[in-house]
């Protein structure tokens, strides 16, 4: 059984060709769409944060099952740790943001003379905005490393204590990141919006994460069993992934209602606000994301072959992939560029320099560690595996 | 299939398949102790006080309540949001749980179901007696009328009517269904004519049919499917009740989500309450285990933070927000004249879970117990907090007002306690507390490994 | 004149071992009745997926439909009145209540459907061949040719199995 992925010198120059065609489209863009920093920056956070949501879903992943004794993950629990490994890279550059604060957060600007603001100006300010970032950034990353290594370390050693050892880093993980998820969701994407508030935006950009996450690990499983590993996944292993993307997408528009049907409901002002701009300006795209996001995985994985089937899986995890892209594209541009944003060189080019480069990244990860944990205590329930 | 070695067995004790079936079935063969007589006394007499007072209400009217012209809703609503929340456990552990794959929902799931129904029953009784006269209750129904109105469905509160009915039909069907297998073992097992008869009719003619169980089994995982999303929807579409509104401290959007987390939170109180009793009352402390009870507080822990966490959000964001009316009805339920009842919430249902952090007190049966009450009480008063507190301080400050409930108010409380109990009093004596049938799936993998078992492997 | 063979096993890895040996003889097993789903023991019977989640979909969408349907209709043609500000035609409004429909139509539908089809219900009197079938026996019934051919290596399989209570019953018909 050939345990450990290579990270081939062809799959290495595809992703070149994929970063460099991201380059080739900035430049275009840069050339013939008008120069542009908040265009710009606007991307750049959108990608980064796309990015880094299914970094941080690699330790989301990995920890709930942990604590929640599930014994089937055991199998691909490598794919969920190396997504983990750009959480670093995603840190840095989203430091970078102080340059494009002024163009994406309003609030940022001196001198406003504007009440709500100011009254909210204990939290939001610069310094502290970046203070609170790197409290974020430094505990993800030091505890998807140390899960990282305990599982490198049990691959030494048959010792339960690496077994122990990985619940309690999982639940001090999930307990950090269900304070965590909400507020940077304030942070970087609610407060773009200064006045605008909704106390169930939190969970609603977590339940975003969670999705895409989701669709990441299955198109992950997906190419490395085109490429002939993780022969030990078998199709309930597939089924399962395929009832969480069905069930995690009903439940993503489950919340994205709530929000929606109690501000329509309320009527107030202050709230519609929110989404006035995003239901007049950008029509299309408000309903694109609704059926890229619900209907499509809906009615796609409803029956139990399309579950079963890695092919179809794949492409429903590609629809929902462009669906929560979108969103967060939605969530980020009315409150920065507003009514004039449209899809252009400039934001294909960013996706494809990221998705290159974090592909790139995650591959290297993948190729460090054999692709089974053979001594999790739990791995033989994961082959043995059956409805 | 394996089953991993670390796992701790769900049922002790080295039991055969029809150890099995006569320990769940002794408590429906045998004759009820004196302390089940004791027990269904006390709940009688407290259904009867409810009686009582709810046909005081309906004589004098709803004057006979505490509530005033700023505060129009409270115990009455309040006991509504609480019994549908606690109503919320068994639907979850069956639903959702199977779809999860937690075997060890098996020994839990039966009972936890039953107190559902239970629970959604006294939940309907508070509109209904709240409506003042419940012989039109049938009004809240679209049917053709020769006042040819319809009913109105923009209103939150006519949601509610299908939700609860919906969630109370669904979930008596999946109860039901799960049973009739159950109930054809102990028409096989009753001695007498007559009961033989009654669990013939209610067996429905079960046989244990191969190609019945194999549809038995797609119908349970699909059932399971859609009672899922129909737990989320009922706390969700309740909670519009207050959300829907423009008054501070109830127009939040987080409330959906919360609420569900909330219900299942106060459910699995509950169902902790009463199993922890009836393991040992009924001697089933081999199916229901200490590790059961670990699961169960670890689902406590987990949707009592999840609880904290919506709390402090709503507190923040309620400061973010900027808006002198959300900052005030928070301020007001923390230090205004109702801190005590923030107080207790507070404590009951964010602090004292957080104990179960610790192994030992998780495993710890007289702690759960004593716990499990204290957030009964805890998830009470948070349904308190968020109605009168936010209803007590109006926009206009001569209409403020104080709110207390009257012996009326507290006798229907209680009454409703009282047929809560004694129907879990008479479920335990009628039909299995456990699913016999699907504690025998589990027990080859995941009992305590039998010595000479399967003469086979 | 029908004829068939009937015992019971203690325990299930018998009875799925005996199922498969019979099937792969081409042997026509009448029924299996045992105390629980057994795992794995439909497809060794050879038993198809069965269609209620069809079922349940169809009625589910009949549900849908129903509920957002009449709401319309009540709302913007048979009555339509201004209520707190709200479109005649307000969709998001019509939403709970058209899931709550969905699955009651849907839950209740496919139940229906169960019973139906495996004629069970309210005052249902199937034979019980043996009242332990409920509890701890996996009783097998097997269909034998009137010739009698069969009847020597059903009974090996049934006893190889350690298969109990083996009775060769027949039915004038």
């Amino acid at each position: 059984m050939d345990n450990n992925y290579t990270f081939t010198r062809k799959t290495q120059i595809s992703l070149f060709v994929i970063g460099g065609l991201g380059i080739l489209l900035l430049l275009l863009g840069y050339l013939l769409e008008a120069p542009n920093s908040q265009r710009f920056w606007t991307n750049f956070l959108i990608n980064n944060l796309f990015f880094l949501f299914i970094a941080l879903f690699g330790g989301v992943f990995q920890a709930l099952h942990k604590i929640a004794y599930s014994g089937w993950h055991t199998a691909l629990q490598r794919i969920p740790e190396a997504l983990a490994s750009f959480l670093p890279i995603a840190a840095i550059l989203m430091f970078l943001l102080y340059f494009g604060m002024h163009d994406i957060y309003h609030w940022s600007h001196e001198g406003l003379y504007d009440p709500i603001l100011e009254g909210k100006a204990a939290y939001l300010n610069v310094p502290f905005f970046f203070i609170r970032m790197a409290v974020y950034f430094a505990i993800w990353i030091w505890l998807t490393r140390l899960l990282r290594k305990n599982s490198l370390q049990q691959d030494l050693s048959t010792d339960i204590k690496y077994y122990k050892k990985g619940k309690l880093l999982a639940a001090l993980f999930m307990v950090f990141f269900a304070v965590s998820s909400s507020t940077m969701s304030w942070d970087w994407l609610m407060s773009i919006d200064a006045h605008w508030y909704s106390t169930l935006y939190g969970w609603f950009v977590f339940i975003g994460l969670f999705v895409s996450g989701i669709a990441t690990i299955i198109l992950f499983i997906s190419f490395l069993k085109w490429k002939g590993y993780l022969e030990f996944i078998n199709k309930e292993h597939i089924h399962d992934m395929g009832k969480y993307l069905f069930a995690f997408s009903i439940f993503w528009m489950y919340l994205w209602f709530s929000q929606y049907l109690l501000i329509w409901y309320s009527h107030i002002p202050e709230e519609t606000a929110y989404f006035a701009p995003r239901l007049n300006d950008h029509t299309v795209l408000f309903f694109t994301i609704l059926v890229l996001n619900f209907v499509l995985p809906f009615l796609g994985l409803m029956t139990r072959n399309s579950k079963r089937n890695l092919k179809w899986l794949s492409l429903m995890a590609v629809v929902v992939l462009i669906g929560q892209w979108l969103n967060l594209y939605l969530l980020v541009i009315p409150g920065t560029i507003g009514k004039s944003a449209t899809i252009g060189f400039t934001e294909i080019g960013f996706v494809c320099l990221y998705l290159g480069g974090f592909l790139f990244v995650v591959f290297s990860s993948l190729a460090k560690a054999p692709l089974l944990s053979k001594n999790d205590p739990l791995l033989e329930e994961s082959f043995h595996y059956e409805t | 299939m394996y089953v991993s070695p670390i796992r701790e067995p769900l049922i002790t004790g080295k039991k055969t398949y029809k150890q099995i079936t006569d320990e769940i079935s002794a408590p429906i063969e045998g004759k009820a102790g004196k302390a089940w007589y004791a027990g269904i006394t006390i709940t009688l007499s407290a259904l009867f006080l409810g009686l009582a007072m709810m046909g005081w209400t309906i004589w004098q009217g709803i004057g006979t309540w505490g509530l005033n012209k700023t505060i129009g809703w409270g115990w009455g609503i309040t006991n509504f949001v609480w019994w549908v929340g606690i109503g919320h456990a068994g639907t979850f552990i069956s639903a959702i749980l199977l779809l999860f794959r937690q075997k060890w929902r098996t020994s839990i799931n039966r009972s936890a179901e039953a107190m559902t129904l239970f629970a959604v029953m006294c939940a309907g009784l508070f509109p209904l007696i709240h409506m003042g006269r419940p012989l039109l209750g049938f009004f809240v129904f679209p049917y053709p009328n020769t006042r040819g109105l319809w009913v109105n469905f923009n209103s939150p509160l006519l949601w509610d009517v299908f939700a609860i009915s919906t969630y109370f039909s669904v979930s008596l069907l999946f109860w039901y269904v799960g049973l009739i297998p159950d109930i054809g073992t102990i028409r096989d097992k009753v001695k007498s004519k007559f009961k033989k008869a009654i669990y013939g009719f209610l067996s429905f003619g079960w046989t244990g049919s191969a190609r019945h169980w194999s549809r038995h089994e797609t119908m349970s995982l699909i059932l399971a499917g859609l009672a899922a999303p129909l737990v989320l929807s009922v706390h969700s579409i309740v909670s519009s009740d207050f959300a829907t509104s423009v008054i501070p401290g109830w127009h939040t959007t987080i409330f959906p989500p919360y609420f569900v987390s909330g219900a299942i939170f106060s459910g699995f109180a509950m169902v902790l309450t009463l199993l922890i009793i009836t393991r040992k009352v009924l001697n089933l402390e081999s199916y229901i285990t200490v590790g059961h009870v670990e699961s169960m507080n670890k689902i406590i822990i987990a949707t009592g933070s999840i609880v904290g966490i919506a709390y402090i959000t709503e507190l923040f964001i309620a400061w973010y927000s900027g808006v002198e009316y959300e900052q005030y009805a928070f301020l007001n339920r923390a230090t205004g004249p109702y801190w005590w009842a923030y107080a207790i919430m507070m404590t009951c249902n964010v602090i004292s879970p957080q104990l179960l952090w610790f192994k030992k007190l998780r495993r710890n049966l007289a702690f759960t117990f004593v716990l499990s009450i204290f957030i009964n009480i805890g998830m009470w008063f948070e349904r308190f907090v968020i109605i009168v507190t936010s209803l007590h301080r109006d926009y206009l400050p001569s209409s403020w007002s104080m709110y207390e409930p009257t012996i009326v108010e507290v006798g229907i409380f209680i009454g409703t306690l009282g047929l809560f109990f004694t129907c879990f009093l008479l479920f335990i004596r009628v039909f299995p507390v456990i699913a016999i049938a699907e504690v025998k799936t589990v027990m080859k993998n995941s009992g305590e490994k039998l010595a000479n078992r399967d003469k086979n492997e | 004149m029908k004829r068939y063979i009937s015992a019971y096993f203690e325990d299930e890895e018998n009875l799925l071992r005996a199922t498969k040996e019979l099937r792969a003889k081409d042997v026509s097993i009448q029924d299996v009745l045992t105390p629980f789903p057994v795992h794995g023991l439909d497809t060794a019977l050879g038993y198809k997926r069965s269609n209620l989640p069809t079922v349940a979909f169809i009625c589910g969408a009949i549900g849908l439909a129903i509920a957002f349907g009449f709401q319309t209709w009540a709302f913007t043609v048979d009555y339509p009145l201004f209520i707190g500000g709200k479109p005649h035609f307000s969709i998001p409004s019509f939403i709970p209540i058209t899931f709550e429909l969905t699955v009651l139509f849907a839950a209740f539908g496919m139940a229906i459907a169960f019973f139906i089809r495996s004629k069970l219900g309210p005052g249902a009197n199937n034979i019980i061949h043996d009242e332990r079938s409920t509890n701890d026996r996996f009783v097998i019934i097997v269909d034998l040719d009137e010739a009698g051919n069969q009847d020597a290596i059903v009974k090996s399989i049934l006893e190889k199995e350690e298969a109990l209570n083996i009775q060769v019953k027949e039915i004038e018909s």
